[in-house]
């Protein structure tokens, strides 16, 4: 199986997906048969009320859930029939996520948790080191580069977050409401340095969101109702 | 420099919950504590008998090959010959420091009116109490020597004593059959009164010089030898080198000899064996107990660092060596208050009551074997560590989205 993946291809390429969960004795249908393209460099938002699908949705494309059916090629790569090894190859070489509620490991510290992803790929350190110094001054946290994430503030929590997940340069960064949990001046700082780093490195973006002036800054906008792409 | 990295993150991992580590690596001290110091008082027990063993018979045994496997028929009828030959030949090598005769009698000893069943010893007057040290005590009169021949002397045992009210300088007979059969008979009188710590056999022990044995039994022969060593570690390299030296005579070592030792030694070993197992199974539910406690509140924790990449086994590493600095740090403070008693029972002097069938106590003291801490630090780090990568094994297989929703 070729899992190389293509720089020409669109990043993301879904078709047909559809996923649904068993409750009790109904089965009820998160996804249905989305199609979805990213292309290099694209920052797409997706929206909906809760329970639409948004997150279902992300976890397909940031290869940590499996779709029912359909067709995912992630950067010209096939990934519906690659088993749990490859996938976690993939998710390490080409995706980064942001989370809701930052999820950074408080035994690190701030350095460290950026530079975690380099640290899996097996990056020298002294290259490293430089790489995350250089990110934390992108993200505007240099000066806090020795403190555990509890000594921070939720935005600079988020920064971090932003930091390790493009650390490493990856294909596609999944972000699953990235400002749910901060004030709205905090989110438009986030949402600001997301679209700045994606749009220079050429990452493509995949952000679920109920925020309407973060859609504002998208590219384009995916509407999910109940399970399917308006 | 990454399995470096690895170490440090599952270290301060530790630290998370204090107290919850402090808990384990607490009750993982007391379970090797306590494996060390029973072990200890074990090793301590198979020293002391192993000395006692070896101060008794001699660290070789040497005799005729018949002695060691049949019934005489008559008395001496395996005996050794030639006795001044055979010491003269062991002594010539340079691990053997003594070369013991011993002569064993049976008969009655009488008192003119009472006469009741003594079991003797014929013995170098002056050697034999030497090499005995500590393990035969004199009670009142004196140990034998090289005139006690002439009296002829004999020392008896405190129980046998009391048996035939006598005391030293008392008068009494012995009566024993002659290697030819007849009945014989000789004047002793008592030099001194001995214990040997067994109230059975000081019921019935007589100690007599070589020379008064050999007149009871009218014979020249001895029964077997006792050879001591410079060091009891020498015993089997020796009991080799003299082989060839001894012609048809047959060694054994103080070991096949000491049936107390090896009944000791096997129902304690059964016994902290035992102990052993016990301690380390609640080493391994501490440890997996507290590490699935440490694994569950980092479930989400878990899902994060699978959805960057880390792969499973190397999450299960990372927790496996947290249980192993847990196991570690339980092991080495184990060892630390196990060797803070061995010290302070020393100070302590610590009487333990005689064991059965003896008359006399002995110090509680506990050896403190770095071999054994050693392999105790390495089994207690390693079970632990085996148990938390069991633990983290089942919590990493759990879906990332499930983990990651995990609150
Ligand atoms: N693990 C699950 N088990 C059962 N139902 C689920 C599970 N995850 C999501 N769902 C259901 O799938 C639908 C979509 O959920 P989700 O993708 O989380 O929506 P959103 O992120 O837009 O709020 C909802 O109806 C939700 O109840
Ligand atoms: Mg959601």
């Amino acid at each position: 199986m070729n899992t190389a993946l293509r720089d020409n291809a669109p990043v993301v390429a879904m078709r047909g997906v559809s996923k649904s969960y068993r409750l009790g004795a109904v089965l009820v249908s998160a996804l249905h048969a989305a199609d979805v393209a990213v292309s290099r460099g694209e920052m797409v938002a997706l929206t909906g009320p809760s329970g639409s699908g948004k997150s279902t949705l992300l976890h397909i494309a940031g290869l940590i859930d499996t779709a029912d059916s359909g067709n995912y090629l992630l950067a010209g790569t096939a990934t519906t029939q690659l088993d749990e090894a490859r996938r976690t190859q993939l998710r390490r070489n080409a995706i980064g996520f942001i989370f809701q509620s930052f999820n950074l490991v408080p035994v690190m510290t701030v350095a460290e948790n950026v530079e975690y992803p380099l640290f899996l790929d097996g990056i020298s350190s002294s290259e490293a080191r430089e790489r995350v110094a250089a990110m934390l001054a992108r993200v505007g946290l240099a000066d806090r580069a020795k403190h555990r994430p509890d000594e921070l503030s939720g935005g600079q929590r988020q920064r971090v977050a932003i930091a390790r997940a493009l650390v490493k340069q990856p294909r596609l960064l999944i972000a699953d409401e990235p400002t749910a949990n901060l004030d709205s001046h905090t989110a438009d700082e986030v949402i600001a340095v997301i679209r700045e780093l994606c749009h220079e490195a050429g990452t493509a973006c995949l952000i679920a969101t109920h925020d309407a002036r973060l859609t504002a800054h998208c590219d384009r906008v995916l509407a999910l109702r109940d399970g399917v792409l308006q | 420099m990454n399995a470096l990295k690895w170490i440090g993150f599952a270290l301060r991992n530790t630290l998370r919950n204090r107290r919850r580590s402090l808990a384990t690596v607490t009750l993982t001290a007391l379970g090797s504590a306590a494996i060390l110091i029973g072990g200890g008082f074990a090793l301590y027990t198979y020293e002391s008998l192993q000395q006692a063993a070896a101060r008794d018979t001699g660290h070789l045994i040497v005799a005729t090959k018949d002695f060691f496997d049949r019934e005489e028929d008559t008395p001496m009828q395996f005996g050794i010959e030639h006795f001044d030959k055979l010491r003269d030949t062991l002594l010539a090598n340079r691990e053997v420091r003594y070369v013991l005769p011993r002569l064993n009698f049976s008969g009655l000893i009488s008192n003119g009116d009472k006469s009741v069943v003594m079991i003797g010893s014929g013995v170098d007057p002056q050697a034999e109490f030497s090499v005995r040290g500590p393990f035969l005590t004199l009670k009142s009169g004196q140990l034998l020597n090289e005139d006690s021949a002439k009296g002829p002397d004999v020392l008896i045992g405190a129980e046998l004593a009391k048996s035939l009210k006598v005391e030293p300088g008392s008068a009494l007979t012995l009566l024993g059959s002659t290697t030819a059969g007849a009945l014989n008979a000789i004047d002793v009188k008592v030099r001194g009164i001995v214990s040997s710590g067994v109230p059975d056999i000081d019921k019935r022990l007589v100690l007599t010089s070589l020379a008064t044995a050999q007149g009871l039994l009218v014979t020249d022969k001895v029964s077997s030898v006792g050879v001591y060593l410079a060091d009891m570690e020498l015993t089997a390299a020796t009991r080799a080198k003299l082989a060839p030296q001894l012609g048809a005579l047959a060694t054994r070592t103080w070991e096949e000899e000491a049936f107390f030792y090896k009944a000791v030694r096997g129902l304690y070993d059964r016994i902290f064996g035992g102990l052993g197992l016990v301690i380390g199974l609640i080493v391994v539910g501490v440890v997996a107990g507290a590490m699935a406690m440490a694994i569950v509140e980092r479930t989400r924790e878990i899902g994060t660092l699978r959805a960057m990449g880390t792969s499973p086994g190397q999450l299960v590493r990372a927790f496996a060596i947290e249980g192993a600095a847990l196991g570690a740090s339980g092991g080495l403070l184990g060892a630390l208050v196990a060797g803070g008693v061995s010290i302070a029972l020393v100070f302590a002097n610590l009487q333990m009551p005689p064991p059965p069938g003896r008359s006399v106590g002995y110090p509680l003291y506990v050896s403190f074997s770095p071999e054994l801490a050693l392999i105790t630090l390495a089994a207690v780090s390693l079970l632990a560590m085996i148990s938390a990568a069991v633990v983290a094994r089942i919590a990493v297989k759990k879906p990332i989205v499930e983990a990651l929703g995990h609150v």
